[in-house]
């Protein structure tokens, strides 16, 4: 409730004005009849004056006009309120998924949160516009029209009540239900999105194995396991509605009963009873409405509720509350005695400890799934280390404010990513930056050539994942976004893994000619790269097995001189 | 990003159109739709048969209007107070029950053929071509499936049913208007054809609104999965907040689209009671005359006009139910468009014939376009028989990956031919040869389940020690030393394994195949050089007796083939052997030259 209290609030004025509206038109509705009833005692009047009819006619018309525009309001007002809900929370949501941490997104399903974004927020704004629309029917309605039979016949009106309080212990019961049936059934909505996703993003390895049938399988059992739980959801709607008729008509039964043997007795008179039968029919229509709101709002509360969940997961990466006051970084890092494991699984990195000058350049390489990723992320705190300390400029990067720390590092992941967009809007990221410094990084990335093969250069639109593009061409993209802005501690993960061995000994050379004062930490398995570092970091199982130059580790290291040699076998066979 | 209108394309359909699509999907269901409305009926007569049932009781037992005590129900005679109770709490058991029956049958048929259509949407779709996929993204596509299907629900329970039942009152009736005065009913007739424009002319709109909905409804959802798998990016760049900006503005339009539908509808709905209002005034008004000339009585003055407060109500029913169906429509479009793709390439041909194995593959003057206009591939040809390895090298993006989607059939080529076996490739089913074919892509792409489901997800499964041995082959035995082996199970994106990791276990997912064809695309760039020799050696062993195409940009890596190929702005520059096109010293042998970085001395 907590989320949406501030819209209510935000919308006060809106609500109130929008209830009072329905309020106004549920009265005027009453008036018609009477006028009506004016008109038709005008016609039996010996003495017919049609200009009285005139009158009566066109004032039936004007209140007629007057509901249709209160009517046109009230509407608007409520329903516009509740899709305000909706707006805000889905703002939150995604403000919120932006700013968790990885350890997070280790754990989340995409396909879950689209799940929340769509499907339940929808049930919460229903829960909150027709609710509340059926909640101020019910409690007009119902109470005004309680308050009158308990007025003219108080002994009657509590005869009548007696099925009711079966009727809250069923809607209780049944509600209860409805709340569990909803929240497994939009579990299972949630997992349904998230294998469809996952389908689409992995279509060519489905199609080119001929997995088509196999995985339209899965998407059968996950769509009956939908099935399933909403099937059980509905049982409990369909059940609802028709119980309440029930005991609405059981109070009738009792009425008649009751009622009758009264008349018989003569303590009731039959105009009394038939009058009394009126009213009770009045209620039916509000008791209806308790089930339909009952629906709404257990669903919309279970959705509200795993909204929530999602809402209040808390990033264990935080900002410090007082940050120490740095103006700017110089590119000194410093890592010690580095213990990383991810959520306490097994030790990824141990005992790591590096010493990483300002405008050094540091190459790590090292067998798949030594750590060396595991390594980087930690710089910029996409993860936290479980023991020893990361040092910048002598200060922990815990005691360091989380945006300023990334505001200062450059981080080029592994796997480029492009989002739909244009290329200039993929290497910008909505940063202002001069046309100079992106000719810059478009010449250090060797992609002038590329640009210009295309009919709208830097404007040309990339698909999902830079589809179009080949797997360098999407790199060169992603290390241009990463270098274009000066920062001090730039990292490439694998920035040339996907270049072929001429562009990529040009972007490393060029990369080299922009003598820049930063501290680069380059991942890669290309000599071309790592024989551009001042030192080079070999990993093995999470630790450091070797260091030193190129020309050292040659001498040194087995791993590295293996790949060196692997690398250059074709130049040596020939040259 | 802002501003770049990358929106999909809207879909917009005839409803007959729709029909057609839609109708596969409710046959099957008619008997139980009929047995529901049926029962829509019974209830509502029961409901209609109470005040009688009341009546009864005044006239029978309270207020007897006979000498003797007692009714005649349903042919029985009652003769106790009791009784009658007795008779009337069945009475409403039974509307109780029916009216239980008919909800949860109309929620069954509903929630059936919704599941009928997803399955065969989403198996549909998994049988587009490749371009589809590239035209549209994951996000995007993900919202037909699951949002769209969903939206439709409604359609299928409360709408159809009730519109019939709603319209099957309104004429009732009319009927009885008729009968009670025949000129005043003539008036109300009138309304009609203003009935049918305004129904007609709030549909048009309101489907319009409901369109640019279920539209930015897709949008974001691409947001949100676009979002999350780029979150790191967005984080480093400090785009966070841009991003957001973004999705705001986004989310923003759905609201307005929203806003504008409620304004249309809040138009529409209080017109309709508008309509009632003014009708009362004037049938008063016409009635007032032929009362003059007692050709009424006031009795049926007052009769008209119950019955006609009656006639408005299921029309207002019947309103609120156009607005779900408008919203229905709008995501039936989209679904729709979808099913209406023709899944099969019109490249093949009528007479495919079946193959045995791959024997040879050959592209002759093969050319190749994504958009016209903008060669891709340019009259390549080359000849791969078995038990032969092609190595295609070159610049990234000169076309080496826009072989591949050929030789997989994602894509087909403008001019050339493609040979399988000396057959022109669309003469064998494409499934024929992807049975015999192995892709490892540039993007190791992992579905969440264990490791034995991603490599061998069939039911037929590959015996253990087959896939035990495809893991070792692709260097993959840290599954067995860091994870649980064939059991490891593998999160969205591939987790925990790290890129390189992925890529091997995604060669092992080829070799155990046990393909004719392996097709290597730059599938080992994320592997450190000795990983990467492993996996060639292997591969060496494997190749024997099968055809492979490898694609590198390490010549390393494709020295040993026995063909190489180097393309360059999707022309064939130089093929031949690493020996003769070294001799040749052309374009190659400069490359070569290019690799060696530092002339420092190996020892050996």
């Amino acid at each position: 409730m907590e989320l949406i209290y501030p819209y209510f609030r935000k919308n006060a004025l809106k609500i109130m004005l929008g209830i009072l509206f329905m309020i106004i038109v549920d009265g005027a509705q009453l008036i018609i009849p009477q006028i009506v009833k004016g008109a038709i005692d005008t016609l039996s009047t010996d003495t017919f004056e049609r200009s009285r009819l005139v009158y009566q006619c066109l004032y039936i018309i004007l209140l007629g006009l007057g509901m249709t525009i209160l009517r046109y309001c009230w509407r608007n007002l409520l329903m516009g309120s509740a899709r305000d809900v909706e707006r805000g929370i889905r703002d939150a949501l995604f403000d919120h998924v932006l700013k968790m941490d990885s350890a997070f997104y280790d754990k989340v399903k995409t396909g879950d949160i689209m799940a929340h974004a769509t499907s339940d927020i929808n049930h919460v704004r229903m829960a909150f516009g027709f609710g509340l629309i059926a909640l101020v029917d019910t409690i007009l309605l119902g109470g005004t029209t309680l308050a009158i039979m308990a007025w003219t016949h108080p002994k009657l009106t509590a005869i009548a009540m007696i099925p009711m309080p079966f009727l809250i212990y069923v809607t209780r019961t049944l509600g209860k239900k409805m709340h569990l049936h909803h929240t497994t059934a939009q579990e299972s909505f949630s997992a349904l999105t998230e294998i469809v996703r996952e389908s689409f993003l992995g279509i060519r390895i489905i199609k080119v194995f001929n997995f088509e049938n196999i995985i339209s399988d899965k998407v059968g059992t996950a769509s009956k396991d939908y099935f399933k739980k909403n099937l059980k959801r509905a049982v409990i709607t369909a059940l609802l509605r028709p119980m309440l008729g029930l005991f609405f008509n059981l109070s009738t039964l009792v009425v008649i009963f009751y009622g009758g043997f009264l008349v018989m007795q003569q303590s009731l008179t039959t105009g009394e009873l038939v009058a009394f039968l009126q009213y009770l029919g009045l209620l039916a229509w509000p008791i209806i409405a308790i089930g339909w709101m009952t629906n709404l709002y257990q669903r919309g509360m279970a959705s509200l509720k795993r909204i929530n969940t999602l809402l209040d997961s808390k990033p264990a990466v935080v900002s410090p509350v007082q940050p120490v006051s740095l103006n700017s970084l110089s590119g000194n890092i410093c890592f010690e005695d580095i213990e990383f494991s991810y959520n306490g699984g097994k030790p990824i990195l141990s005992n790591v400890n590096l010493d990483i000058t300002q405008g050094s350049k540091v190459g790590i390489s090292g067998p798949p799934g030594s750590g060396k990723t595991s390594l980087v992320q930690l710089i910029p705190r996409l993860y936290d280390v479980d023991q020893g300390k990361i040092l910048l400029e002598n200060s922990g990067i815990k005691t360091i404010d989380l945006d300023f720390l990334r505001a200062n590092i450059a981080l080029m992941p592994q796997e480029s990513f492009l989002f739909s967009g244009t290329i200039r809007e993929n290497i910008l990221m909505h940063r202002k930056i001069s046309d100079a410094a992106l000719d810059n990084v478009i010449h250090v990335c060797s992609l002038e050539q590329t640009l210009q093969k295309m009919d709208k250069g830097l404007e040309t639109i990339v698909g999902e994942r830079g589809i179009t593009l080949s797997g360098g061409q999407k790199q060169r993209i992603a290390l241009a976004r990463t270098l274009i802005v000066g920062k001090p501690i730039i990292i490439l993960d694998d920035p040339i893994s996907q270049m072929d061995t001429d562009t990529a000994t040009k972007v490393m050379s060029r990369l080299g000619r922009m003598n820049l004062a930063a501290t680069i930490i380059i991942i890669s398995h290309r000599i071309s790269a790592l024989a551009f570092c001042d030192q080079v970091y070999i990993l093995q199982n999470g630790k450091i097995s070797h260091s030193g130059t190129h020309a050292e580790l040659i001498e040194q290291d087995h791993f590295y001189r293996e790949s060196y040699r692997v690398q250059q076998f074709e130049g040596a066979y020939h040259a | 990003m802002p501003d770049t209108p990358f929106e999909e394309k809207e879909s917009k359909l005839a409803n007959r159109e729709i029909a057609k699509a839609i109708w596969p999907f409710i046959k099957p269901f008619t008997w139980m739709l009929g047995l529901t409305t049926f029962l829509v009926f019974v209830v509502t007569f029961l409901d209609l048969l109470q005040p009688i049932l009341i009546q009864k009781a005044f006239d029978g037992f309270i207020v007897p209007v006979k000498d003797t005590v007692g009714v005649e129900l349903f042919g029985i005679s009652v003769r106790s107070f009791k009784t009658y109770a007795i008779f009337f709490a069945l009475f409403i058991l039974t509307a109780f029950s029916l009216d239980f029956m008919q909800t949860l049958f109309m929620e069954y048929t509903g929630q059936k053929i919704i599941l009928n259509l997803r399955c065969l949407l989403f198996s549909r779709m998994a049988f587009l071509e490749v371009a589809f996929y590239d035209q549209n993204t994951s996000g995007r596509l993900v919202s037909r499936v699951a949002g769209d299907v969903e939206n439709m629900n409604e359609m299928f329970t409360s709408v159809l049913i009730f519109i019939f039942k709603d319209l099957f009152l309104m004429a009732g009736i009319m009927v009885i208007l008729f009968t009670i005065d025949f000129t005043l009913a003539l008036y109300l007739s009138l309304l009609i054809p203003i009935l049918v424009v305004t129904i007609a002319g709030f549909s048009k709109v309101s489907r319009k609104a409901f369109r640019t909905i279920r539209q930015k409804i897709a949008e974001i959802n691409h947001s949100f999965s676009e979002g999350i798998i780029g979150i790191k990016i967005i984080q480093t760049s400090a785009a966070g907040n841009s991003f957001f900006q973004r999705f705001r503005k986004l989310n923003f339009e759905h609201f307005s689209a929203n806003l504008f539908q409620i304004k249309t509808y809040s138009i529409f709905m209080p017109f309709i009671g508008f309509l009632g209002v003014v009708s009362v005034a004037v049938i008063i008004w016409t009635a007032s005359f032929q009362f003059l000339d007692n050709a009424l009585t006031l009795g049926e003055l007052v009769a008209f006009l119950t019955y006609m407060k009656l006639f408005f109500r299921p029309l207002r029913e019947l309103s609120e139910k156009f607005n779900l169906l408008q919203n229905a429509l709008a995501s039936a479009e989209r679904i729709v468009t979808v099913l209406n793709i023709n899944p099969v390439s019109p490249a093949i041909d009528q007479e495919a014939k079946g193959i045995k194995r791959i024997d040879t593959l050959s592209f002759d003057r093969v050319d190749f376009s994504y958009k016209k206009e903008e060669p891709v591939l340019k009259q390549i040809s080359f000849d791969l028989p078995r038990g032969n390895s092609i190595g295609i090298v070159g610049q990234t993006g000169a076309g080496k990956s826009s072989i591949i989607n050929l030789v997989t059939g994602f894509y087909q080529p403008d001019g050339g031919k493609i040979l399988i076996n000396n057959n022109p490739h669309h003469r064998v089913p494409i499934k024929e040869i992807r049975n015999r074919l192995a892709l490892v892509m540039q993007d190791p792409i992992l579905f969440s389940g264990s490791i034995r489901e991603n490599i061998s997800p069939s039911v037929l499964a590959v015996q253990e020690s087959v896939l035990e041995k495809a893991l070792h082959d692709a260097n993959c035995d840290f599954l067995f030393d860091k994870f649980d082996g064939l059991d490891t199970h593998i999160e969205q994106g591939g987790r925990p394994l790290s890129s390189g990791e992925k890529q091997l276990v995604c060669i092992a997912r080829a070799f155990a195949f046990n393909p004719d064809l392996i097709i290597f695309d730059e599938a080992t760039s994320y592997m450190d050089s000795q990983s990467e020799q492993k996996v060639h050696d292997a591969m060496q062993r494997l190749m024997k007796g099968r055809l492979a195409i490898i694609i590198a940009h390490r010549l390393s890596t494709v020295q040993e083939c026995d063909s190489i190929i180097l393309l360059r702005d999707g022309v064939i520059r130089e093929q031949g052997t690493h020996a003769s096109l070294v001799d040749s010293k052309g374009e190659y042998y400069h490359l070569l030259l290019k690799e060696q970085i530092t002339p420092v001395n190996v020892p050996a």
